[in-house]
């Protein structure tokens, strides 16, 4: 028996989580998109249900007429069943004992029908209220009812004496079945719905703006001028700024939500101002998201941005400056020049991440107020996981993740060509 | 121009890297800064170029102080060790540089570009990239990139010390020359003596922050004035022993020999502790006797042998010879000094013989 | 380059610039331990009425205790599948042969800087899917996938950081390439464990999304969706008793940073961020 190489031992773990909760939902998501899921579909039933909806579509169907009828109508069937529930009721023994001998497999249109079949019966009910509770034992309609399989269909189409040729029951089936199905509705949703372009213009601008005010343009500018710095001070602001990544998002959201309420510390200096006490943040509501975004990704182009900039020798700003470069110059002229991969990497990496995060955006304005800051992503949340108004879209929100999902797959295919091409790939040289 | 260094001192925090330096660099004239790692010598290029800051003294150009004169504006071209090219700029640009950020007209900066380049041969590489040159080739851009600006003074930081040693060869005579046809004030900071002596006017030789002794290469070699430059200056190294004086003779625990006229009448007390020094080529078998001891160590150098000789008392004579090895390891030997060319130091290491004559030996 | 004037004027923009951090973080340890005013922006007295949600639990709210404990279930489950996970795919992919090596790599970097959060709407039909739904192993299991190809490439790096001579004189002695790993190997990267753990720990710990989106019912919570149920509680928000609960969750992330924030700068700089 060939033994197996260790290296499949250690791999295995790793990439079996990875395959089944990293990748797969990757592909997941390209099928979910095709499906009309939703929270009252729910995501594996296979149910047929007469509901209002269905049977008003099966009425505007090409349907037999006949059949429509016959399905809407309401039938008392004498069955096994009705005749178990007339059996525990009340009604006089004797009475039970001839209905059970002379009714069963009869059905009647109607209850007046019904009654009067009861009636000349020899023990006849001896009151109406009897009669009501064989009419309510044997009353069937497909109305309202429910079936989890096609064959529990057929047998009841049976039972009620309707007889339905394969291409109407295929109708029917088809109407009534409201488990989700696969669909390309929601594509054409995403490029018809006037929303997604406002949301995707929202997106554009809240991308763009956090990009470059902060997480390029003020990481630039905190990592040049620690660099001009004595290290001591240069290793205080830059702790200072990594301290709101490690902050728990929804402690630093709430620190943002306190200093911009009405009691805020943004409202009590205003007050000096002859400003009332407001919500600053219901106010500017894309200055706060782009501000709490800002804060946070700063600090990562900030890190890139200054060990680029240690790596460049001291040697050649000493050149510059005897060259006769001023500050500003070697920062124009040398340091930016040599440091525009980073920037480009950070600028790419970070585009990618402001576009598929939501979670600072969600936890500050949600949105809001009127949906004048929803993003791309947070719209796929809200259509799909959280909203007020009850349908959750899993399909439809799987729909508006593809749209990321297409955009993350390529940006990272370029990353991994533009950036990290140079991947050490040096094969081991101990053979087993 | 000349350069003035008044009173310099250096420090970085509490550390006194530099203390109370005084040196003149003639208009035209190349002096090459000479000591071991970490003696100040590129602290003291880089205070004359600005880079850092003086603590105290004068730093003159001509009759002009330049103490708070910023780097920018000092105009001095300067080689770095590393040549510190800009990597993301080619060659031209690179040459280019400083006139550029000194906004000259371009066609200038072009005829500019072409004479220097050809100056030093490399006016084909202009398109490139540093990266891909080799290290002469960058070392050349570096110096052309420094003089393009006709500085007041070129310093040169180990210029050679990343070379192979044939390049190294090569480029010490090429920037002499370069030096030479622009008559210009020149500093070149050096550990390497061979360097310091085939390249310079004059050396300032310097350890702990202080100059021992600046003089020209040939009276550096001959007329020390301390232990520390006798045994830096000299390859192979110069032998110490140690003494005192008794009747006109220099006696140690294992060797005696009386002491030149010129010497003594230097005014030395009978009993006074003296160092001598000497150097490999004035020990000999012809010379006399006082040197016996035993073969130690045998270093055959091809045209001459190196003999390490151990004395009884341990302490170790280094000998030179010219031609192939005539004696063998561990053989017991009986050689002597040009009693002529020893150095005498006193106690605290200051010489207090003139100087090496250098007649010839007795071969 | 000594500029004193210069450093003097960095020093203030970045100052003015670093504001609001100071202003924010300066609030939060305030407001925690005092009794605001209701005209001014300064406390009126000191106390420790802040922290009575230790002691009682708030109403509508699970006991912050179980919150605590499912927090800390969740993070320590969290860091020691991607610890054990990424220590022995990241020895394979750096040290061993195997076929497709190289296109195990690209495909682990290609993770790597894919953004995670746009699988949220898959993951959660998936946990549904095979009933996962709702339970904190669910989230345990997605996070830790998710942190997996970071992991994993951090650990390659530092494996590839060690001389390839201490496992060949390991091979030489006789030893299988396991006891090497074991024994020769991982003692050499223990900094490398030791940056691997803070930053899943951190990043676990502070986690939002998942455990919202994932897992929501009350017995699941975890301090995250806690806090944020506070937050979005429609009533005037009680910030001195959020801020108490937030300064009680953020306290084992600062204990961290103030330890091990400069490794933590080396991690977020090997390209670590996940988020915005």
């Amino acid at each position: 028996m060939k033994r197996i190489p260790l290296a499949y031992w250690f791999l295995l773990p790793a990439a079996v989580s990875i395959i089944l909760f990293y990748v797969l939902p990757v592909i997941l998501t390209f099928v979910f998109s095709f499906t009309s899921m939703a929270s009252d579909t729910g995501i594996y039933g296979n149910h047929y249900v007469y509901s209002k909806n269905a049977i008003r579509a099966l009425e505007k169907s090409t349907l037999n007429r006949d059949i429509f009828k016959k399905i809407i109508e309401r039938k008392y069937v004498f069955d096994s069943e009705s005749l178990k529930i007339i059996s525990q009721s009340k009604i006089e023994k004797k009475t039970q004992t001839e209905i059970e001998e002379t009714l069963p497999g009869t059905v009647y249109s109607t209850e007046k029908a019904l009654f009067e079949a009861l009636d000349k019966l020899k023990n006849k009910p001896r009151s109406f209220r009897d009669k009501k509770i064989i009419s309510r034992a044997t009353i069937r309609s497909l109305n309202g009812e429910e079936f989890i399989e096609i064959s529990e269909m057929r047998v009841a189409f049976e039972k009620l004496q309707i007889e339905v040729g394969e291409e109407d029951f295929d109708l029917i089936t088809e109407v009534t079945n409201t488990s989700w199905h696969w669909t390309t509705k929601n594509y054409r949703e995403v490029f018809s719905n006037p929303d997604s372009w406002r949301i995707f213009k929202n997106t554009g601008l809240y991308v763009t703006l956090t990009l470059g005010l902060f997480n390029v343009g003020c990481a630039l500018i905190i990592a040049l001028l620690t660099f001009y710095m004595s290290l001591g001070q240069s290793k205080f602001f830059r702790s200072l700024w990594l301290i709101p990544r490690i902050s728990p998002s929804v402690l630093y959201v709430l620190l943002w939500r306190d200093l911009m309420d009405h009691s805020g510390f943004i409202s009590y200096v205003m007050g000096y101002f002859g400003v009332a006490p407001t919500n600053w943040m219901g106010e500017f509501p894309w200055v706060t998201i782009i501000v709490i975004n800002g804060f946070v990704g700063a600090s990562m182009g900030m890190i890139i941005f200054s060990s680029a900039m240690q790596a460049i020798p001291k040697s050649l700003l000493y050149a510059a400056s005897v060259d006769g470069a001023y500050m500003w110059q070697q920062i124009r002229r040398i340091i930016l020049p040599q440091i525009r991969w980073p920037i480009l990497f950070i600028a790419s990496y970070q585009t990618l991440s402001l576009l598929t995060s939501f979670e600072y955006i969600q936890l500050s304005t949600d949105g809001g107020p009127a949906r004048d800051t929803e993003v791309w992503a947070l719209h796929a949340f809200h259509t799909a996981l959280s909203n007020y108004w009850g349908n959750l879209r899993y399909g439809f929100g799987a729909t508006l993740s593809v749209v990321l999902v297409v955009i993350g797959i390529i940006a990272s295919i370029t990353y991994l060509k533009l950036f990290k091409f140079q991947v050490l790939l040096q094969e081991p040289p101990i053979e087993n | 121009m000349k350069i003035i260094l008044k009173k310099f001192s250096k420090n970085f925090g509490q550390v006194e890297v530099i203390k109370d330096m005084d040196l003149e660099i003639e208009s035209g004239e190349m002096v090459a800064l000479l000591g071991p790692s970490g003696c100040g010598k590129t602290t003291t290029l880089f205070a004359i170029c600005g880079i850092h800051n003086i603590t105290s003294g004068q730093i003159l150009f001509g009759d002009r102080v330049i103490n708070n004169v910023p780097t920018q504006e000092r105009n001095v071209g300067v080689v770095f060790q590393n040549y510190a090219l800009y990597p993301h700029l080619t060659i031209y640009e690179n040459i280019a540089f400083p006139l550029r950020i000194r906004k000259m007209e371009k066609s200038e900066i072009d005829q500019l570009v072409q004479e220097y380049s050809e100056m030093v041969g490399i006016s084909n590489l202009l398109s490139r990239r540093p990266m891909h040159l080799s290290g002469g080739q960058q070392q050349r851009v570096a110096l052309v990139r420094a003089l393009i600006r006709k500085p007041n003074v070129l310093l040169m930081d180990e210029p050679l010390a990343n070379l192979d040693a044939a390049l190294r060869l090569r480029m010490r005579s090429e920037i002499r020359r370069i030096q030479q046809e622009t008559g210009i004030t020149a500093i070149l900071v050096t550990h390497d003596q061979v360097e310091a002596m085939s390249m310079s006017d004059r050396i300032a030789i310097m350890n702990d922050g202080k100059i021992q002794q600046i003089s020209t290469p040939t009276e550096m070699y001959s007329d020390p004035k301390n232990t520390f430059v006798a045994g830096f200056i000299g390859n192979p190294p110069i032998s110490f022993y140690n003494g005192v004086l008794q009747k006109n003779y220099f006696v140690g625990t294992a060797m005696k020999f009386e002491l030149s006229e010129a010497t003594l009448s230097n005014g030395i007390q009978e009993e006074q502790k003296l160092e001598i020094g000497v150097r490999p080529e004035y020990v000999h078998p012809n010379f006399g006797d006082e040197v016996e001891g035993k073969i130690l160590f045998i270093e055959p150098q091809g045209r001459e042998t190196l003999y390490d000789i151990e004395l009884d008392d341990g302490q170790v004579i280094r000998s030179i010879q010219m031609g192939s090895q005539q004696y063998q390891m561990g053989e017991r030997i009986q050689w002597g000094m040009d009693h002529k060319n020893i150095l005498v130091f006193d106690e605290n290491g200051e010489n207090i013989f003139s100087k090496l004559y250098g007649t010839s030996p007795k071969l | 380059m000594e500029k004193h004037n210069s450093n003097r004027i960095s020093t203030i923009i970045l100052f003015v610039l670093s504001l609001p951090l100071f202003i924010l973080y300066f609030f939060f340890f305030l407001d925690v331990f005092t009794v605001p005013s209701t005209d001014s922006i300064w406390p009126e007295s000191f106390t420790l009425v802040h922290w009575r949600f230790l002691t009682e639990t708030l109403s509508g709210k699970p006991s912050i205790w179980i919150t605590t404990l499912n927090t800390l279930i969740f993070s320590g489950c969290v860091v020691a599948i991607v610890l054990v996970l990424s220590s022995t795919a990241g020895y394979a992919l750096s040290r061993l042969k195997m076929p497709y090596r190289s296109q195990l790599l690209g495909t682990l970097l290609l993770l790597h800087s894919f953004p995670s959060v746009s699988l949220l709407i898959a993951i959660f039909i998936i946990l549904q899917m095979i009933g996962l739904y709702d339970s904190l192993v669910g989230v345990i299991i997605i996070k830790a996938s998710l942190e997996l190809p970071f992991g994993i490439w951090i650990m390659k790096g530092f494996y590839d950081t060690v001389p390839w001579e201490i496992e060949m004189s390991g091979v030489q002695d006789g030893a299988s390439r396991f006891t090497v790993w074991y024994k020769l190997i991982l003692p050499q990267i223990y900094p490398g464990l030791a940056a691997l753990s803070i930053f899943s720990f951190i990043s676990s710990w502070g986690e939002y999304v998942l455990p919202f989106v994932l897992a929501p019912s009350a017995e699941q919570q975890t301090l995250s969706v806690y806090l944020a149920g506070l937050l979005s509680e429609t009533t005037a928000v009680d910030y001195g008793l959020l801020k108490a609960v937030g300064l009680f969750y953020m306290l084992p992330v600062m204990i961290f940073y103030i330890f091990t924030h400069e490794k933590l700068m080396n991690i977020y700089g090997g390209g670590g961020g996940s988020k915005g």
